[in-house]
């Protein structure tokens, strides 16, 4: 087992130095010079004197190996390196942001299964009736609707017409937990209607599967209450693909809130990924992209383990 | 089933009233008097007093801040730190200084602005005006609250330079890496990529400003979101109000629309190659455009056209005789182009970026009326940053750009016509012309205010002829506020990125 974890280890890291030097290729092999860029705000000309300076004291001008492995260097010792824009530490950053676009993730993520787990076992109870017809409809129009589309009616309708809420924005936890909780909402439920729909949908099919199965079936014959039948042999079993998607999801959704944290002015780490690219912040890009994929490496070199407990030929295969 | 769904039905209703009060105690966080809260449109990626990063750092260091002169609202230029100035020989310029203090309590003194002047000027210095300051012959300190500069040739703008807000005074004894500045408020915190909070600085030579206590600036990067967030009560003022808002904001009987025409959208050409090195195909684009439906598609009507050169209406410089310099006039674009070799119109690429609305409608407007009179001009809209790179290496043949001028001086508008200056995106590419470049030297070297203006009306004739920009139109500039507020005036003209000084006088019930 420790030979197998140590194999997998081995190439998690290779997968994660592989990513760190594709972003590294492709952040400088696309146009734009982040000096130029720093200093041509607001439309004005900058002095190219100015610029060959600044150029110099970020180290833009030097090779690009020797800025590869000045990167991979700063890596090894875990230094993400400082921003180009103002000298901020990256590392610093990510630490912050990183655990806004998890909770952002994590509430849309429990929202999704509250709303649509339940929903999902009483529509399949109900196939093809009524409710079923209502909730399969609502499920294919919420998973059409594009998620700005979503944020921008949310915000259009609950912020500025009925001024229930705020337009958006963020409240550390620490300083107002109300008015935290009360700000994550709208986004996360934004990315709950396309979320919970998926919930939604696959739950149904699963229960609908599960229904068919002989141990239910036998349940049924042996008189249980049809309510206990749903909750110890229907449901738990349904859940299992459940699960497997939301988790993909919620991975996918890591780096994919962009356009909700734009929306909703939430100070996330996808909203801080997109500013970085349009600055041409070259190692904030690299430092952002890096832990993304870090994560997702992660999960699955842990989903690897798991199945190495669960399966032992998965060890010798 | 049916005890069971009225169950859930009743829990979900309890649940949500629960969560009724919760929402409502979120809304209405602005209008706390004294205190300010501020839609900014980007976070500022630097405050550093004397770099150019962007309008929304411009504004926060018009706050923090403060120069030898600066803008009192009518646009005048206005003694700031130093209470008058006068000219002292052939090419200096002698300031008095007001017994003022920075924000670390100490006294504004000559060795200070001289000090800002070195760190400004010096090798490995990354400020705006590096350029000009590098022109400094010598700076004299005959005593605290005097300091003469002494330039190298005569420079008239001097007093005007001295209002950017790229150029404040700040304190030689600043801690390293930080900048003392002697501003109305103060920079208390800033939670990077969200919000800056301020606070007065009680020791504002000003007495009794700035009248707010604090102000709380938030990056709204979403220009719908910013408006959403001013109509929701979120924040008190908004910058960059979209044009498509601009309507309804002033039918709102809470809040306070004010737009001021100062930034514009022009062409700029590489003159560096055919067919845009002929002047003749360059009038014949400035011909092609009607401006009004440029300002009806790509500004919701909010702007207007812009037929000469970007010098506002309400500057002591403008040209009223050239007005419809560049009119629309489709026939004789097709004149010029047929008088130059092309009377079967030409083929070229068209510059923009989709990344901002107004430039890529701009741009599609434009392509559309060049067509009319036979340019086939071929987008290419890439983001801003790859835009800037091609712009400032000429990889193009016409572009879109929009700015506003550095004053209402039209000195102010010479890093966009000047192509004697290095290359840049936001003038036309090898395009040197040197009458221009000879007539802007002498309008800066020109002390007397008749013969000045009579320089610059013989700068515009050469411009209109020769065409080293092609001007399209104005485009209203807004800030949007409370009723609540009042002291916050949109600065007139170019002046609009300065508007940042009058909150000192904004006060807001």
């Amino acid at each position: 087992m420790l030979a197998f974890a140590a194999r997998r280890l081995l190439v998690s890291l290779g997968l994660v130095w592989v990513v760190a030097s594709l972003v590294f290729l492709v952040i400088h092999l696309i146009p734009g010079d982040p000096a130029e860029l720093l200093l041509s705000q607001g439309g004005i000309a900058p002095d190219p004197a100015a610029v060959e300076e600044l150029r110099e004291r970020l180290g833009l001008n030097l090779p690009l190996w020797t800025q590869y492995v000045t990167y991979m260097t700063g890596l090894l010792r875990g230094d993400f390196g400082l921003s180009l824009q103002d000298e901020h530490p990256i590392g610093e950053e990510i630490a912050l942001r990183l655990p806004r676009t998890l909770e952002l993730v994590g509430a849309a993520g429990v929202i999704s299964l509250i709303v649509g787990v339940p929903l999902g076992v009483a529509a399949a109870l109900r196939a093809g009736g009524t409710l079923d017809r209502v909730l399969s409809a609502c499920a294919g129009l919420a998973l059409s609707i594009p998620v700005f589309v979503v944020g921008t009616l949310a915000v259009l309708v609950l912020a500025q017409e009925l001024r229930l809420v705020s337009a958006g924005g963020y409240v550390p936890f620490a300083r107002d937990p109300g008015r935290h909780l009360a700000l994550l909402l709208m986004p996360a439920c934004t990315i709950v209607v396309g979320l919970g729909a998926v919930v939604f949908r696959v739950m149904r099919s699963s229960v609908l599967e599960v229904l068919e199965r002989d141990h239910v079936r036998a349940a049924q014959a042996r008189g249980a209450a049809p309510g206990a039948i749903i909750r110890r042999h229907v449901v738990r079993n349904a859940l299992t693909p459940v699960v497997t998607v939301v988790a993909l999801h919620l991975g996918s959704l890591l780096g994919g809130t962009v356009l909700v944290e734009f929306v909703f002015n939430w100070p996330g780490l996808s909203g801080y990924l997109v500013r970085s690219v349009e600055a041409r912040d070259y190692p904030e890009v690299m430092g952002i992209v890096l832990v993304i994929s870090s994560l997702f490496v992660l999960l699955n070199f842990l989903v690897d383990l798991l199945y190495a407990v669960i399966d032992p030929r998965v060890r010798h295969g | 089933m049916g005890p069971s769904a009225t169950r859930r039905a009743v829990l979900a209703g309890a649940a949500a009233s629960a969560m009724l009060p919760f929402l409502r105690a979120d809304r209405a966080r602005a209008a706390t008097p004294g205190e300010l809260t501020f839609g900014l449109s980007s976070f500022p990626p630097s405050i550093q007093p004397w770099a150019n990063t962007g309008t929304a750092a411009a504004t926060i260091k018009l706050m923090i801040y403060r120069g030898l002169t600066s803008y009192a609202e009518d646009g005048s230029l206005r003694g700031e730190l130093a209470e008058s100035w006068q000219r002292a020989g052939a090419t200096g310029w002698e300031f008095k200084l007001r017994d003022v203090r920075f924000q670390n309590g100490e006294k504004v003194t000559s060795a200070d602005v001289k000090w800002t002047i070195e760190q400004i000027a010096a090798e490995r210095s990354t400020a705006y005006f590096r350029a000009e300051m590098q022109k400094v012959e010598r700076v004299e300190t005959p005593d605290d609250r005097t300091v003469r500069i002494i330039m190298r040739e005569p420079v008239a703008t001097l007093p005007v330079w001295m209002a950017s807000y790229h150029l404040p005074i700040i304190s030689r004894n600043s801690p390293r890496g930080t900048f003392v500045g002697a501003g109305p408020f103060t920079l208390k915190a800033q939670e990077r990529g969200v919000s800056l909070e301020l606070e007065a600085f009680p020791g504002f030579h000003r007495q009794g400003f700035p009248k707010l206590r604090r102000i709380r600036a938030v990056a709204y990067q979403d220009e719908n979101l910013r408006v959403a967030a001013l109509r929701s009560g979120d924040v008190d003022l908004i910058e960059y109000v979209p044009w498509q808002s601009m309507d309804a904001i002033a039918a709102d009987q809470n809040l306070k629309l004010d737009t001021v025409d100062g930034a514009f959208m022009f062409l700029v050409f590489n003159g560096g190659r055919p067919p845009f090195n002929d002047a003749r195909v360059r009038r014949a684009v400035a011909h092609a455009v009607k401006r009004e439906e440029l300002v009806r598609a790509a500004f919701f009507g909010r702007g207007s056209p812009l037929m000469q050169l970007p010098v506002a209406e309400s500057s002591p410089y403008y040209n009223a005789e050239f007005k419809d310099g560049w009119r629309y006039d489709p026939d004789l674009s097709k004149r010029l182009l047929a008088e130059a070799g092309h009377a079967n119109g030409i083929s070229c690429s068209l510059l923009s970026t989709a990344q901002y609305g107004m430039h890529k409608d701009t741009a599609e407007v434009v392509q559309q009326h060049l067509a009319a009179v036979g340019i086939r001009a071929e987008l290419n809209l890439p983001d801003w940053a790859t835009r800037v790179q091609i712009g400032n290496r000429g990889q193009y043949d016409l572009a879109v750009m929009g700015t506003a001028a550095d004053s209402n001086d039209p000195d102010g508008i010479a890093n966009f016509i000047d192509g004697s200056l290095a290359p840049s995106y936001v003038r036309s590419h090898g395009l040197k012309i040197d009458r221009i470049t000879e007539l802007l030297a002498a309008g800066r070297a020109e002390f007397d205010e008749e013969k000045r203006r009579d320089i610059y009306r013989q700068m515009e004739r050469v411009a209109i002829e020769e065409a080293p920009i092609a001007g399209l139109t104005w485009r209203s500039q807004g800030y949007a506020m409370r009723r609540q507020v009042t002291g916050f005036r949109n600065m007139p003209g170019a002046l609009t990125f300065y508007s940042g000084l009058t909150f000192e006088t904004a006060e807001i019930a």
